[in-house]
């Protein structure tokens, strides 16, 4: 059998107790999102369908406005290249993201906790116009 | 020196490995150096050859070609200027083909130049993810072809390169008992890591099993951990040149016929999300195989030999590097975290659990290099330990952030931020990485050339200016997350993100004053005539 000196196995225990800490408290409901992406599959009350083709975003004619604490759901869809789809705060800050693959339908459902006016941005490149793909106070969240 | 007189012994191959990877290090550098000058609305300028704000499609061009002058002209060059020399010093065994080595140098160099003038002369900026039909869909089939060309060139130099290390291991004398299938064997095992399992269950049952050639008699004995550490990353270094290869035809296949004969494909016909997963698969092989594991060979080497006694916990070293196998087939998905459509337990499974395999087998590997010194105080301070050191802490900090972004939960609010190329990616390959390779350099250039770097005063220059720009700019860049700026992204007009930029400019140009401190010390010490000797001698000649 392999020998293991009494510091290894410290050691180890120590690396074992981290690993558990971090993974069990991001997966916990602890981190918000977890809770409607991973714990429970909220019924969305509105839905959102996203467009994009040649570096352009095609949002619904209706525009996009959500009030605080409904989960909305958006699907996301490309007709050629991979792109991504990022809601940022008027800040700059980003919210959240996914990636737009080409193909399939590409959906998350998000509950926004504060009003306001946010920017979507794509948030992977897809060829040198992809920095000009950004459409400021594309969303209104309101109470 | 006088590698001139006998040009092709092992030390002059890798010295020559070394000074060419050192010559794109400074290559790698001065993109970056240019790509910060961008990101900070500078202008700078090199008349006739480029000057900054450059156009969009050039600064993408510059970010596709920048990791890869990078990770296979400086990391991979390094890797295989070490090796070369170790791995038959150890084995006291003449490497399989000095001839093949030499070639296959020039294929690389020619590969990485090629990929290189795709971007420069034909503004191919794919980036070195290449997702699935962004190459043909965005860009000049002529472009396509030469960059393909040029992958696929480099990754025939790794596959050379991997050839002629497992023939060296393999190659028998006249003395030797084994016979060659059962060399074989026990080189494969090690190679996956099988001979410990085999050692273990043969322990565990008390005799000798079929996975360890199920004959009675003594076996072959175990390779050095080290040995054992290159030949396990360089399975991932096949398995990763393969895939690359293979993106690289794929890209021949549709940019060929549009380039010869005007026809163009439908690329969707590739599914982008199969595509995406088996690319990440074997990229992943670089970082999360090479990267590491050959790092941790490294170490496994360097910490017995500086301390100068037995590597701490050396039979968990060799479990680890078993583990490792499992380890980095398997993490891939934590690119993939963001993509809705991969199936959510390859994404929890795959892209956050087993990617904290590599915290334990990292974790682990470092424990036993610092317990070896640790037990060895008192030990001198000296510039392989210094880089040693540094190059632990990187991997420690940029590790970290790593297990962060590949979180399940966290890359919604993280993925292609700045954070994933501040905090992990420069992090991992410059303080991480690279110190490494600096640690491997300062102590292998004695045995190469019979004397050490001539000035403790730049060498020590080197070490602070490197740790401080290496860091400073890794944090700098990596802060610019909280403000949500995007990697691979320009912001033309915006000054949000100026401070952050500024910052990592700055530290950008005391990393680099740092590597300009090493190259004057390199060439105070052995001359530039020397230096260029080694690949025409007859300039070494005529001194």
């Amino acid at each position: 059998m392999v020998e293991v000196e009494r510091t290894e196995k410290r050691y180890f225990f120590v690396l074992v107790m981290i690993a558990l800490t971090i993974n069990l408290i991001t997966l916990s409901p602890l981190v918000p999102w977890q809770g409607w992406l991973y714990w429970s599959t909220p019924t969305p009350t509105k839905v959102f369908h996203i467009s994009i083709s040649n570096y352009q975003f095609t949002l619904p004619p209706e525009g996009i406005v959500i009030k605080v604490g409904e989960p909305v759901k958006f699907i996301v869809t490309s007709s050629d290249v991979t792109y991504g789809f990022g809601v940022f705060y008027k800040s700059g800050r980003m919210l959240f993201q996914i990636q737009v693959l080409p193909g399939y339908s590409n959906e998350i459902i998000w509950i926004f906790d504060q009003a306001g006016s946010y920017t979507i941005r794509s948030t992977e490149y897809s060829g040198p116009q992809h920095s000009s793909m950004v459409i400021p106070d594309a969303i209104t969240v309101v109470t | 020196m006088r590698m001139s007189k006998t040009p092709m012994t092992i030390q002059v191959l890798s010295l020559r490995y070394a000074i060419v990877a050192v010559v794109f290090l400074g290559l790698s550098g001065i993109e970056g150096l240019f790509m910060r000058t961008q990101l900070s609305n500078v202008s700078l300028s090199i008349p006739f050859l480029i000057s900054t704000p450059m156009a969009a499609e050039h600064y993408y061009a510059m970010l596709t070609a920048h990791p890869i002058v990078g990770a296979y002209g400086w990391a991979y060059l390094a890797v295989f200027a070490a090796f070369y020399f170790l791995v038959p010093t150890l084995l006291k065994k003449p490497l399989y083909s000095i001839r093949l080595a030499n070639a296959h140098m020039w294929m690389h160099i020619v590969g990485i130049m090629t990929v290189w003038c795709a971007g420069y002369f034909l503004k191919f900026g794919s980036l070195y993810t290449v997702y699935w039909p962004l190459p043909v869909a965005r860009f000049s089939p002529i472009s396509v072809v030469v960059f393909a060309v040029g992958l696929t060139l480099v990754e025939l130099s790794v596959l050379c390169f991997i050839f002629n290390i497992f023939a060296t291991v393999l190659k028998r004398s006249a003395s030797d008992p084994l016979s060659k299938g059962v060399a074989l064997r026990s080189l494969l095992m090690a190679s996956f890591g099988l001979d410990t399992v085999s050692r273990f269950l043969s322990q565990l049952l008390g005799r000798r099993t079929a996975l360890n050639g199920g004959t009675p008699g003594p076996g072959p004995e175990p390779l050095p951990v080290f040995v054992v550490a290159v030949m396990r990353g360089s399975i991932d270094a096949v398995l990763n040149a393969v895939v690359i290869a293979g993106a690289g035809v794929l890209m021949l296949v549709f940019a060929l016929p549009a380039l010869l004969i005007g026809l163009s494909m439908n690329p969707l016909i590739v599914d982008p999300l199969v595509y995406k997963n088996v690319f990440w698969w074997g990229l992943d092989m670089i970082a999360d195989g090479d990267v590491l594991i050959w790092t941790a060979g490294t170490l496994y080497l360097l910490a017995p030999m500086l301390a100068n006694r037995e590597l701490y916990g050396e039979k968990i070293v060799r479990y680890v590097i078993l583990t490792d196998l499992i380890v980095s087939m398997g993490v891939w998905s934590h690119h993939l975290l963001s993509d809705r459509p991969q199936p959510e337990l390859m994404r929890l499974i795959s892209g956050q659990f087993i990617t904290w395999g590599e915290f334990f087998t990292m974790g682990l590997s470092f424990f036993s290099a610092l317990m070896t010194l640790w037990l060895a105080r008192p030990i001198k301070l000296s510039m392989p330990l210094k880089f040693m050191l540094l190059g632990i802490m990187g991997f420690g900090l940029g590790g970290a952030s790593g297990l962060l972004q590949a979180n399940y939960a966290v890359n919604l609010i993280m993925h292609n931020t700045q954070w994933v190329p501040g905090f992990h990616i420069h992090q991992m390959l410059l303080t991480g990485l690279s110190s490494i390779l600096f640690a491997a350099i300062y102590a292998l250039l004695p045995m190469l050339t019979g004397t050490g770097l001539k000035s403790n005063r730049l060498s020590n220059l080197h070490f602070w200016l490197w740790a401080i720009g290496g860091v400073g700019m890794a944090f700098s860049m990596g802060l610019a997350w909280r403000d949500g700026m995007l990697r691979r992204t320009l912001y033309p007009g915006v000054e949000l993100y100026l401070p952050y930029m500024n910052a990592a400019m700055f530290f950008g140009i005391v990393l680099a004053l740092g590597f300009l401190a090493f190259l004057a010390n390199l060439i105070r010490t052995y001359g530039l005539r020397t230096l260029i000797g080694l690949f025409i001698p007859s300039v070494a000649k005529a001194k």
